[in-house]
């Protein structure tokens, strides 16, 4: 994240959209909308990521004096984008998360071909579908930890820095994230499977 | 002491670090022993195993922003500085005529012309 290559001109970008360059900020806007509309999609869900998405670069646009530099724009980004989608989300009806009160492990099924099966890795809609609904169970603050973790491939010094908490509240979060996000694909693809499945 | 339910969750959670490859020393090769001891617990691995590659899969499938949002947020960025430019400018222009009402009324004793 941070050895990004657009790095040094991200920083350029935003030194000049803070003193009001609307260009450079149309070019921070066009390099970085695959970012937050990414990580918006993966926290609010696709109802709401449009939205979201929007409140982020207006948000960007009215700070952009307080970035200072001292990281990567990028991780400044993730903050900002994360933000504006847990608010997005606090502002909705708390969807129910998955209790694990069972005495069972959760386990997703081993698919058809096996688990070395090309076809089998690359992901159809359904199994989208059943990820992104599963997402949507997790605790929104645990959420963003994981996906920032295991979706955007943050590491957890960077995923503290983003979320503005200690190291070690980042790993909790992306540990209690991980095993919140099973259960709920276990239930998602064993409620599809009419309860075959596990 | 922890409630049967609190050392489920607490396995639950050092499996998927396991799985993340988080785990380093003897704590790896204490789930490692458990893993290679309980079918349970090494399908529970595999499940872990199975979702970290979904959400890797999809986390590396590029994903564009839709138009709108990229038109709306240079939309609104152009309005907004427009909008800043036209406050400078009305204010300036404002100052002007107040300075310019101001010694018209002679209320103000220095003059435009440099001496006193």
């Amino acid at each position: 994240m941070s050895s990004a290559p657009g790095g040094a001109t991200d920083q350029a970008l935003a030194l000049r959209a803070s003193r009001g360059d609307v260009e450079a900020f149309k070019q921070l806007v066009q390099e970085h909308s695959g970012l937050v509309y990414r990580v918006a999609l993966r926290i609010v869900g696709v109802e709401g990521a449009q939205d979201a998405s929007q409140e982020v670069w207006v948000r960007v646009w009215r700070n952009i004096k307080n970035f200072r530099g001292e990281s990567a724009f990028s991780t400044w980004l993730y903050r900002v984008t994360v933000n504006a989608c847990l608010s997005a989300r606090r502002k909705e009806a708390r969807r129910g998360e998955r209790e694990y009160g069972g005495d069972e492990m959760p386990f997703l099924p081993e698919p058809p071909g096996g688990d070395a099966d090309p076809e089998a890795a690359a992901l159809g809609a359904e199994r989208r579908e059943e990820i992104q609904a599963a997402l949507g169970h997790v605790r929104a603050e645990h959420r963003a930890a994981l996906v920032l973790r295991h979706m955007e491939g943050l590491s957890y010094a960077e995923i503290a820095q983003v979320l503005g908490v200690p190291d070690g509240t980042a790993k909790g979060w992306v540990s209690r994230g991980r095993a919140a996000m099973l259960i709920a694909l276990a239930e998602e693809n064993h409620g599809r499977t009419g309860g075959s499945a596990g | 002491m922890m409630s049967a339910g609190e050392q489920r969750w607490e396995m639950l959670e050092k499996i998927g670090a396991y799985a993340a490859g988080e785990l380093e020393g003897e704590e790896a090769r204490e789930v490692e022993q458990l893993i290679f001891e309980r079918p349970d617990y090494r399908r529970l691995a595999e499940s872990y195993a199975r979702m970290l590659v979904m959400l890797d899969t999809l986390g590396n499938e590029p994903v564009e922003a839709p138009e709108a949002v990229v038109g709306y947020a240079i939309r609104r960025a152009y309005i907004s500085a427009f909008m800043r430019s036209a406050e400078v400018f009305i204010g300036a222009l404002g100052r002007s005529y107040l300075d310019a009402f101001v010694y018209y009324l002679g209320l103000r004793r220095e003059s435009y012309g440099g001496g006193t």
